[in-house]
């Protein structure tokens, strides 16, 4: 019979191994995280992560928040993005622009457009294109809903992430939630930019208000106040609109709301 | 040299089995119905070719007529011509005196493949009159001469040295002539083309023309004549006949991928590689199916072949269809290169930049190639042509200036949308706009930054390419009156504007405020 020290520790390491089997990649990325103390956490690939914004005109912050993190894992050997649309989509939501990409920081000769005819197409481009080992990240940006975007789907692109290495985002606009078997899912919105020198009337450095909905990287923060220079995430307090602190283990300053089914880090 | 006279109503009649002989196929020719061509059963009867359709049917009750269609049976005689490309690579289709019913095939160097010239002829007519075509064909030195037997002689095979005494037999009619010329020439008494040619050149050519001589000449070879082939003369290509006829499509696809295998070491043998493939699918009922990939880089790889065949396949899901069976496949390869030998293989090599090709040919096969795209950046300052979309394919790397790049949103519209201004503001920036039904109120913005149109355009039209001039008698072509392009009216004040939420797009205002008109403003882009 074991003493009770022993159980307690045999229970954890048997979560800690059920942890690793079910969502490797997420685990991982987890460790990762905790070493890299404060700020925004710089993601690994192999994760498929659902981004939602509420509204298709919130699409520019969307992109930007999926690219910034796809160049992170642009290596040498990796040196590709793969951006898909739905062919009758880009007048709705635009299409990715060149110089718009040279002055946000990623070089537009890393990123090839597939415009998809449907939705079966877009899928079947998605999982081909991540098994590719030349890619980085894949950016699917779907503005509709599709039923054959179901748990179905979103596991076998999971799978298929976490076998490669490479990082799928979802783009997705809306309210609903559908059950997904999506590593982390994201709730964004573009928050007001901060203050321009010389010019208070101008726009000012963007900033995105990113909500982590579902999976935990850091214990205790789902949310964040973030921006975005060519040289990587800056983090700040997300409740306060002073952009010169930078947040260095700062508390929550409000309390954390109830994990509901949603912010499950299992499959929901 | 394949002579099908009675084409059309054979081709009719096999499409549409209720077509009862005798058939015949009328046109209107100058205000009057007149037959255009009669099938065998009708020419029994007495009917022929130019008669009026009235004392056809008055002379045949029972028989079956319908209005000729030219476009749909020369593009039917094409399909056959090209399926006919089994027996030799080089088929063309004789268009002097009709647009169907004469083929021509050049058989230099294939007819040992059928056991000589003999019975390859004898299997060409047996198979096509096994099918109910009435054929006549002849093997000759020139094409002029084997137009004359097959339709003026019995199908036989005519060597170089026997061609003299063979066309000197035949009539005037063998040699392509104009009707004028031959009327002409019977009027004279020649009705030989034996005593044609022991004349006085020089007169005839006086009152024939030249070409009379030239197609004299190309009979017998004196001068040479030249076919058009159909299908582009592909040096490389591994092929499979098949006793029974296949029909699925995995089953094309295996052999794909067998063909593709035999191919591949043949290219490496020559150290060659290719761009384009073409799988022709021959049909048992004279129909070729063609699919064709291209794949980024010189390739000779049979697993890359054979996947970009399979995502092509799965495109035309719809669409294709094997009739009653495919009894032969041929893969051809073009735009073939050199290729070093050591790269074979998809992951032989250690390069991950072939792999994003291939990762681009595959996308590009299932979804089309206008669907892989890449960013080129163009110098320009109009925003829309700054970036250009080109095919992922064809795209490659391009050196950059380091200019200092301008503040441009990550998203574009392809096409600006217009915005509503409720709360306009006389030269300057509204205090908030409506677009796709939604109210922003701007909070704060920045700009304008001006980009004026190319003045160096102004007072121009566009240029269209010149139309030739024309001749005598014919009315001109129409030109299109085109504006005058006038750089002040589409100049755009571009903005960044930010909204309460922090939403920020790019809006512009196109043209110079006129003062008591409206000013006119798009939305084109957003922001991060």
């Amino acid at each position: 019979m074991p003493s009770p020290d022993q159980q307690q520790r045999l229970a954890a390491l048997r979560e800690t191994i059920a942890d690793i089997e079910r969502k490797p990649a997420l685990a991982e990325a987890r460790v990762r995280v905790e070493q890299q103390g404060s700020g925004f956490p710089i993601l690994a690939g192999g994760m498929l992560q659902e981004i939602f914004t509420d509204e298709r005109r919130n699409a520019g912050a969307l992109l930007g928040f999926a690219l910034a993190q796809a160049r992170g894992l642009l290596t040498q050997q990796r040196m590709a993005v793969i951006y898909l649309q739905l062919a009758d989509e880009a007048q709705k939501l635009g299409m990715p622009y060149g110089p718009g990409l040279l002055s946000f920081g990623f070089d537009p000769d890393a990123l090839v457009l597939v415009r998809a005819a449907n939705m079966a197409e877009l899928l079947w481009a998605a999982e081909e294109a991540i098994a590719c080992r030349a890619v980085a990240a894949v950016v699917a940006d779907i503005g509709s809903h599709s039923k054959l975007l179901d748990f179905t789907a979103s596991r076998r692109l999971s799978l298929r992430a976490a076998a490669t290495d490479g990082s799928i985002f979802l783009l997705r606009y809306g309210q609903g939630r559908e059950a997904s078997a999506a590593h982390l899912r994201w709730r964004l919105s573009p928050a007001q930019s901060a203050p321009r020198r010389y010019d208070a009337k101008a726009p000012g450095p963007l900033r995105w208000h990113a909500e982590l909905e579902k999976g935990v990287l850091i214990k205790k923060q789902t949310e964040w106040l973030l921006g975005w220079t060519e040289n990587g995430y800056t983090a700040f307090t997300p409740q306060r609109r002073d952009a010169d602190r930078l947040v260095s283990d700062a508390p929550l300053s409000r309390a954390v709301p109830a994990q509901l089914a949603d912010g499950l880090p299992q499959t929901a | 040299m394949l002579f099908l006279p009675n084409w059309p109503t054979d081709y009719l009649k096999r499409h549409d089995a209720r077509l009862a002989a005798p058939l015949a196929l009328y046109e209107r020719i100058k205000g009057g119905l007149r037959l255009a061509a009669v099938d065998a059963e009708a020419a029994r009867l007495g009917l022929s070719v130019g008669q009026n359709l009235a004392d056809a049917r008055a002379m045949v009750p029972e028989l079956t007529v319908r209005e000729m269609d030219r476009p749909l049976l020369e593009a039917a005689f094409a399909d056959f011509a090209d399926w006919h490309s089994n027996t030799s690579p080089l088929v063309a289709v004789m268009n002097d005196v009709s647009g169907f019913g004469d083929l021509v095939l050049d058989i230099t160097g294939v007819a040992h493949l059928f056991g000589g010239e003999r019975p390859m002829l004898r299997l060409l007519l047996t198979r096509l009159r096994d099918l109910g075509y009435t054929v006549a064909g002849a093997i000759a030195p020139t094409i002029g001469a084997a137009w004359g037997i097959s339709h003026f002689a019995r199908s036989q095979v005519v060597e170089r040295a026997g061609l003299e005494t063979v066309i000197d037999a035949l009539p005037v009619n063998a040699l392509r002539l104009a009707p004028v010329q031959i009327a002409g020439l019977s009027q004279m008494g020649l009705k030989t083309i034996g005593q044609l040619r022991s004349r006085e050149r020089k007169p005839l050519q006086a009152r024939f023309g030249v070409s009379l001589l030239e197609r004299l000449d190309q009979a017998y070879g004196l001068i040479e004549e030249r076919m058009t082939p159909r299908l582009p003369a592909a040096e490389r290509y591994a092929e499979r006949r098949f006793a029974d006829p296949i029909g699925l499509m995995d089953d094309v696809l295996m052999t794909c991928h067998d063909l593709a295998i035999q191919l591949g070491i043949r290219l490496e043998a020559e150290g060659q590689g290719g761009q384009a493939f073409h799988l022709f699918l021959y049909r048992v009922d004279h129909k070729v199916m063609s699919l064709s990939v291209n794949s980024a880089r010189l390739t000779r790889d049979p697993e890359h072949i054979t996947k970009l065949f399979s995502n092509r396949s799965e495109r035309l899901a719809g669409e294709y269809d094997a009739g009653f069976g495919i009894d032969m496949i041929r893969l051809a390869v073009s735009s073939v290169a050199e290729l070093d030998a050591v790269q074979l293989g998809a992951f032989s090599h250690q390069g991950v930049t072939e792999d994003l090709d291939q990762l681009n040919d595959r996308m590009s096969s299932r979804l089309g190639t206008l669907a892989v795209l890449r960013t080129q950046l163009v110098e320009s300052h109009i925003p829309e042509r700054a970036a250009r979309l080109v095919p992922a394919l064809v795209a490659s790397n391009q050196d950059r200036t380091d200019w200092p790049a301008p503040s441009r949103p990550l998203r574009l519209l392809p096409v600006p949308e217009m915005v509503a201004i409720n709360a306009e503001v006389p030269e300057g920036l509204p205090a908030s706009m409506i677009w796709r039904r939604e109210s922003y109120k701007i909070e704060r913005a920045s700009g304008p930054e001006r980009l004026g149109a190319e003045w160096w355009r102004s007072g121009q039209r566009l240029q269209l390419v010149p139309p030739r001039p024309p001749e005598k008698g014919e009315t001109p072509p129409y030109i299109p009156k085109l504006e005058l392009f006038e750089p002040d009216g589409v100049t755009r004040d571009y903005y960044i504007v930010e909204d309460a939420a922090g939403r920020r797009f790019w809006i512009y205002q196109q043209g110079f405020h006129q003062p008591g008109e409206p000013a006119i403003w798009y939305l084109h882009g957003f922001f991060p």
